[in-house]
């Protein structure tokens, strides 16, 4: 543990030398041309680690839901490199629910209510939209140069944008992965599989043969998780949420009848247990970690959690796009997840808040991410360095997938998803046969943008 | 019961006092008196006020208005009755609505029988009464956040006690869970273990009351132990017991630690109750409106089942009295 620390201390210096220019670079350039913004930041920024104002140190608060599940707390590490590098800022830590819908609710009740803290959160890459419409996010785009928003990965500022402006950081990228038993399939001489279908059979055969207790193991449970898992199968039937103006629900077809047949069908045969009605991504991560399942589909940090130690599996452990269903080009969908960095309309320390976010999304801390906990960085400049990539397998996997996009882009997105996964999750558990729960589900789509409904 | 019997006879008595003195002095004594009782209740009058009328209040204008969620607070937009017409036409309410009712029936019946035989065990018991109390209310001590996490653990479909006792015995692995039946069947047993010692001391309470003379009467008259708490116990317990249930359903009626801590309602909606609907539309989809709504019409229907409740009761306790 010791030496893992050191270990980690040690590559955080390196990590600094090597990407210091570029990031005091950048830093400097937002902080001249950011609008608002006086010496704190400014000096703060410039200097990264002199002390010129060491008598005034201001705490800010961070909310953000637990990312590494075992071995170091991913949070405290950036905290901790943070505070090093502006020691007269101060982050404390409020550790927020992994469920991200009470994470979400807590957040909105909070700041609605008019608390000034947190500061700064973690939120989902699915709320800009209802965070902007009800002003509960500072719009970034007001408070940061243009330039400061060039340093993402494509694509990333258009997700955190609602209606024009800018209101959130990303932070780390995430998306669907299959995780597989390497030395399982191995032994029975398996490749890894490129369909659903495939999946479903090798599981069988690896099950059949006592190797492993279930096949696999995804997220199933009544909350956004099965939302994101149920958007990977639609979209390789060839199915969608909404209809292409957005304003009312595609979904009632066949293609999502098959998925959903599909996805309990893996339920009925034992290739998955029952309890994925129960399982959220700790349950699904746990029972792969332990040795009981051959596939897992799970987010980026599931790689460095199944190769920390407590885990059966270190060394055993594959990564490989989603497969697809038969007929379909390889590979299948993977959903977009991951995770941004919000401000509190309510902070009383607006210039130490764009500090943190400017540092978390700069070239050092995204490094750490990277490297370390096998996260997908935002940062551009880190995302495709080759020595980054060379130790993230989970990183030189994602050139090899295809994305999709939850349909987050309407304020009214928590009641669609919410109609989607309660009849997903129904259908799951067998009370409700697909059909009928992807006409239930399309049905609550249809009241929920118009804006009716509960 | 009892307290029903006193209120009215206070202003009674007041009035009895003062009737000897000539009538001025009546009056000046009275508003005095009023004075003092207006200034006496004055800063309970503000914090009941502040905190209990002017959120109700306000959550009763808000039910009835189009509400607008932003940084700065709420803004209420003008009345509406949609808010009420939208819930009634929702079938998640409507399922909420059966299933918190059918909750509350089976829980409250299943605890009030049980706490009851428990606390006509623990009256009888000479020895270790105190320490079986104590043992007794553990259950009910226990914050319900930190005792459902613990039932959540119990019933863990991947690693639960519960669940490879099952297996152990051959009754195959029900995801407790994680399927509608038995995750509702599971959250009245968590409920019942809660609740039931509450009950069971209220009722202790009442029985030590009782008169003795009552039972060495009915024992002189041969009546069997069966006949004695039918025909004695019972009949008179009856105050006691309305008030366990009163409480016991208007707290099982707000039913919300163990489907968030336990379910979320889940799976799918089968055990979303209207406080988790409330809090669902609320705080996740930000509708105020027809959040409000949820809360305000659950508190109207839980006050009017229990005004029923009573007035049936002491219709029937009437008729024995007769």
């Amino acid at each position: 543990m010791k030496n893992d620390k050191k270990q980690l201390a040690d590559d955080n210096g390196a990590t600094r030398r090597a990407v210091g220019k570029r990031s005091r670079l950048v830093a400097s350039t937002a902080a001249l041309s950011a609008v608002g913004l006086v010496a704190g930041y400014g000096s703060a920024a410039a200097s990264s680690g002199a002390t010129p104002h060491a008598a005034s140190v201001t705490t800010i608060t961070w909310s953000a839901s637990p990312i590494s599940t075992s071995g170091p707390d991913l949070r405290k590490v950036l905290i901790a490199n943070f505070e090093k590098a502006y020691p007269n800022i101060k982050v404390q830590l409020i550790s927020a629910p992994t469920n991200t819908d009470t994470n979400e609710s807590q957040l909105e009740t909070q700041i609605s209510g008019g608390s000034s803290s947190p500061d700064v959160f973690m939120g989902d890459v699915i709320w800009p939209a209802v965070f902007g419409a009800h002003g509960l996010a500072v719009p970034l785009s007001t408070k940061f140069p243009k330039s400061f928003f060039s340093r993402f990965a494509p694509g990333l500022v258009a997700g955190a944008t609602y209606q024009g402006k800018v209101y959130a950081a990303p932070f780390f990228e995430d998306q669907g992965f299959l995780y597989y038993r390497k030395d399982l399939l191995r032994k029975m001489n398996l490749p890894v599989p490129k369909t659903w279908e495939e999946l479903k059979a090798e599981s069988l055969q690896l099950q059949r043969a006592k190797l492993v207790k279930y096949g696999f193991v995804w997220e199933g449970a009544d909350y956004e998780g099965a939302t994101c898992d149920f958007m990977e199968y639609l979209t390789d039937a060839g199915g969608k949420v909404l209809s292409s103006n957005g304003k009312s629900s595609a979904l009632n077809t066949p293609a999502a009848v098959k998925a959903l047949t599909f996805m309990r069908s893996l339920v009925t045969s034992g290739v998955t247990p029952a309890a994925i009605t129960t399982y959220q991504e700790p349950q699904a991560m746990n029972t792969f970690d332990n040795g009981q399942a051959a596939f897992l589909r799970n987010w980026d940090y599931a790689y460095s959690a199944s190769q920390s130690s407590g885990s059966k599996v270190i060394g055993d452990v594959g990564v490989a796009p989603l497969p697809t269903f038969q007929g379909q080009s390889y590979p299948g969908y993977s959903n977009i997840g991951g995770w941004n960095l919000y401000i509190n309309p309510h902070t009383k320390h607006m210039s130490q808040d764009l500090t943190f976010i400017n540092y978390m999304t700069g070239a050092a801390a995204e490094h750490v991410m990277a490297t370390q906990f096998s996260e997908i960085p935002t940062n551009e400049s880190v995302r495709v360095q080759k020595s980054v990539i060379a130790v993230n397998p989970v990183l030189a996997t994602v050139p090899h997938t295809r994305l999709v996009a939850r349909p987050s882009q309407t304020p009214e997105y928590p009641k669609v998803s919410q109609a989607i996964y309660q009849n997903v999750n129904e259908a799951l558990a067998g009370s409700e046969s697909p059909a009928k729960a992807i006409a239930n589900a399309s049905a609550g789509i249809n009241t929920a943008l118009s804006g009716g409904g509960l | 019961m009892a307290t029903l019997g006193v209120v009215p006879s206070v202003p009674a008595t007041g009035g009895d006092a003062a009737t000897p003195r000539p009538a001025g002095e009546h009056d000046v004594n009275r508003k005095r008196l009023a004075r003092l009782g207006w200034s006496f209740s004055t800063p309970a009058f503000l914090v009941i006020g502040a905190f209990t009328i002017f959120p109700i209040g306000f959550s009763v204008a808000m039910s009835l208005s189009h509400v607008n969620v932003s940084g700065s607070g709420f803004s209420l937009n003008g009345f509406t009755g949609s808010n009420y017409s939208t819930l009634v036409h929702a079938p998640q309410w409507r399922y909420a609505l059966g299933f918190t009712v059918v909750y509350t029936i089976v829980t409250v019946l299943v605890e009030v029988i049980l706490g009851t035989c428990i606390a006509l065990v623990l009256e009888r018991l000479t020895k270790g009464r105190g320490l079986m109390m104590a043992l007794l209310l553990v259950p009910w001590s226990m914050i319900t956040v930190i005792s459902a996490e613990l039932w959540g653990y119990i019933y863990d479909a991947s690693y639960g006690v519960l669940d490879q006792i099952f297996h152990a015995v051959g009754l195959g692995q029900p995801i407790f869970l994680g399927t509608p039946t038995p995750a509702i069947v599971a959250m009245m047993v968590a409920d019942i273990w809660k609740t039931t010692p509450f009950v069971a001391i209220i009722v202790l309470a009442g029985l030590v009351m009782l008169p003795e003379e009552l039972y060495e009467a009915s024992e002189m008259d041969g009546a069997s132990g069966w006949t004695t708490f039918w025909r004695v116990t019972f009949p008179l317990l009856r105050p006691t017991i309305a008030l366990a249930v009163l409480f016991r359903v208007l707290q099982a009626f707000g039913l919300f630690d163990l489907p968030f801590v336990l379910t979320q309602g889940g799976p799918g909606y089968s055990t979303t109750s209207l406080a988790v609907l409330g809090y669902q539309v609320m705080f996740q989809d930000l509708n105020f409106g027809p959040g409000a709504a949820v809360a305000t019409s659950t508190a109207v229907l839980v006050l009017i089942g229990c005004l029923l409740f009573l007035k049936v009761f002491r219709a029937q306790v009437g008729e024995e009295g007769s």
